[in-house]
């Protein structure tokens, strides 16, 4: 179990996390999510510690992270790819964090196993590439078989299968009780892990939810219909005001309830072969929150450039 | 506090560059010492020359463990690590400790094993080129360990150095400007501003002054001198310290 409140983390002027209050629940996936900038890296840093924060608390099972004896064996935490040492070879770099908090070098060897590394342990990390840094990084987080695990963007880098891995991977540390906070911009990988999710925006909380409670709350929602006399259907929905988009051999039916539709349709005789009620992804409804609270927007050219004949 | 100094030692001799650094660190005293040994004319041998060979070989290795120590922090930084240093042990003054204690123990017992093999080995060869009258003196044994003590302290300075630097070569060249450039030139200016006295005061003279074999001409004697260097590497270590507890890793 995590508690952060009212966390506050100030970089000279720029207020990169603004009195954040959140849980993370054991037995629980919760997603970390916020547009660039937003301040998730940062709050993480906060909570272990390793940036002083200017007010606010993060507790761990009630203890704030400075009062933890042997910290890996409590918290689990991926930043940066691991942050390990170019020049060091993979076990040692496992070995000199494994033997800080008095971890056997046996746990080094069955971590390095689990995430795949075991052929490279002795190579050098500055030979590994971004992913295979990422999977040393995890191998950090298990050594201390940890009850709550925090991890900053982690499958950045990893291939599919190394990235199905690590959905599997912390659903199922969840599924032993451990509390798992992991940030990430891969919605639809959240989508199938997270349980909960926390969204914050310039660094202050949006919300704080289950996965299937933030889609239903913010993504749009649509009724789609399949009828031979499309037509008629959408001109009689079209004169109650409803937005129709019209395709082929398919209407969508904007800001309407299924039931509406079903029964205007049965008020005048249209025949009905599809009426279905469509949800936007997670992803829909992250833009649809954070759309306020996007710092750096991208933009698409428009205008070629240098066509001049 | 243990697996704590275990697990530094480990970060410290996986390194390579630390590793290289050290053998560098050994092999320079030991290879002048030997040179001057086998070329130099047995005639002119006294009870002085292993040793002032040595000392004055030695204290390029002082600065060499400097760098080591420096290299020990401000790597970290650069690599990222200080955050998983952190991160296991969030205690940070435990952490800095330990750091140092690992490079107390690997700069004295380095500089101890470059005395003894070099005035071993700087004695026997002497012996059998067929130098005449005695080879070592009195002073010779406080002036090694003095050195043993400076090279300590150097080394722990260039730690405290790399904690407030950050960044390697930064670290590194205020380590080798202060005594090279720094203490020259601020003595200088204020030697003609007060008077010569005003060298006394400046650290790293007044440090390596320690390890002249002959103390009688030193203001502060032998251990005063260390001792001196000592008060100043204790409180750029405290400032450090402090800058290492507040700022975020
Ligand atoms: N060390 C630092 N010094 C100054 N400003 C910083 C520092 N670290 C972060 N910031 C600022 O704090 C804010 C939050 O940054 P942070 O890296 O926490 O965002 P994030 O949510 O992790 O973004 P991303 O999704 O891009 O990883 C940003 O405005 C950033 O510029
Ligand atoms: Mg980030």
């Amino acid at each position: 179990m995590i508690t952060v409140e009212g966390l506050t983390k100030k970089y000279g002027s720029t207020i990169a996390v603004d009195s954040l209050s959140f849980t993370v629940k054991p037995g629980r996936v919760t997603g970390f999510l916020g547009p660039n900038g937003s301040g998730k890296s940062t709050t993480m840093r906060c909570m272990i510690g390793l940036d002083r924060v200017h007010s606010g608390i993060a507790l761990f099972d009630g203890k704030p992270y400075q009062e933890l004896k042997k910290p890996l064996h409590e918290v689990g935490t991926l930043l940066d790819a691991g942050n390990a040492h170019s020049g060091r070879t993979a076990r040692n770099h496992l070995r000199w964090l494994a033997m800080s908090n008095g971890v056997s070098s046996k746990r080094v060897d069955e971590v390095l196993e689990l995430v795949g590394l075991m052929d490279v342990a002795k190579k050098r990390v500055g030979q590994f590439s971004l992913g295979m840094k990422q999977r040393l990084g995890l191998a950090a987080v298990l050594l201390g078989d940890p009850k709550v695990v925090i991890l900053d963007e982690p499958a950045n880098g990893l291939d599919p299968e190394g990235i199905r891995w690590i959905r599997e991977m912390l659903k199922h540390l969840a599924s032993q009780g451990r509390s798992v906070l992991v940030s990430s911009h891969l919605l639809s990988e959240m989508a199938l892990m997270a349980d909960d999710l926390i969204v914050i925006g310039k660094g202050r909380l949006i919300t704080e939810c289950t996965v299937p409670d933030f889609v239903n709350q913010y993504a749009k929602k649509w009724v789609v219909v399949k009828s031979p006399q499309l037509t008629s259907l959408v001109s009689l929905a079209q004169e109650q005001g409803m937005h129709v988009s019209m395709g082929s051999n398919l209407a969508e039916f904007h800001g309407a309830e299924a039931a509406m539709i079903g029964e205007l349709a049965a008020k005048n005789n249209v025949v009905l072969h599809e009426l279905s009620t469509q949800t936007g992804s997670l992803e829909d409804a992250f833009l649809e929150v954070t759309a306020d609270a996007v710092q750096y927007h991208g933009h698409a050219e428009t205008q070629s450039k240098g066509v001049a004949s | 506090m243990i697996a704590l100094i275990r697990s530094e030692w480990l970060k410290l001799r996986t390194v390579r560059s630390n590793i290289t650094m050290a053998c560098f660190a050994v092999i320079l005293p030991l290879a002048i010492t030997l040179l001057t040994t086998v070329f130099i004319d047995v005639y002119s041998v006294d009870d002085a020359t292993v040793s002032v060979v040595l000392l004055g070989s030695g204290s390029l290795s002082v600065l060499l463990f400097g760098i080591i120590g420096a290299l020990a922090i401000t790597q970290e930084y650069s690599q990222g690590t200080i955050r998983l240093t952190l991160a296991a042990n969030p205690h940070r003054i435990r952490a800095y400790v330990a750091k140092g204690i690992v490079l107390a123990i690997l700069s004295g017992g380095l500089a101890a094993f470059i005395i003894l093999v070099g005035n071993t080995a700087g004695v026997a060869i002497l012996d059998s080129r067929g130098a005449v009258g005695k080879l070592s003196n009195g002073d010779m044994g406080q002036a090694y360990l003095a050195l043993i003590a400076i090279g300590i302290l150097v080394s722990l300075l260039g730690m405290a150095i790399g904690t407030l630097t950050r960044n390697p070569p930064s670290a590194v060249t205020v380590l080798v400007l202060w005594p090279l450039l720094f203490e020259a030139l601020i003595g200088g200016l204020l030697s003609v501003a007060f008077s010569e006295s005003i060298f006394k005061w400046l650290p790293f003279q007044t440090g390596l002054n320690a390890l002249r074999l002959e103390d009688y001409e030193l203001d502060f004697g032998r251990w005063g001198s260390v001792g001196y260097f000592g008060l100043w590497i204790l409180t750029v270590s405290m400032f450090a310290l402090v800058r290492f507890k507040r700022r975020d890793a």
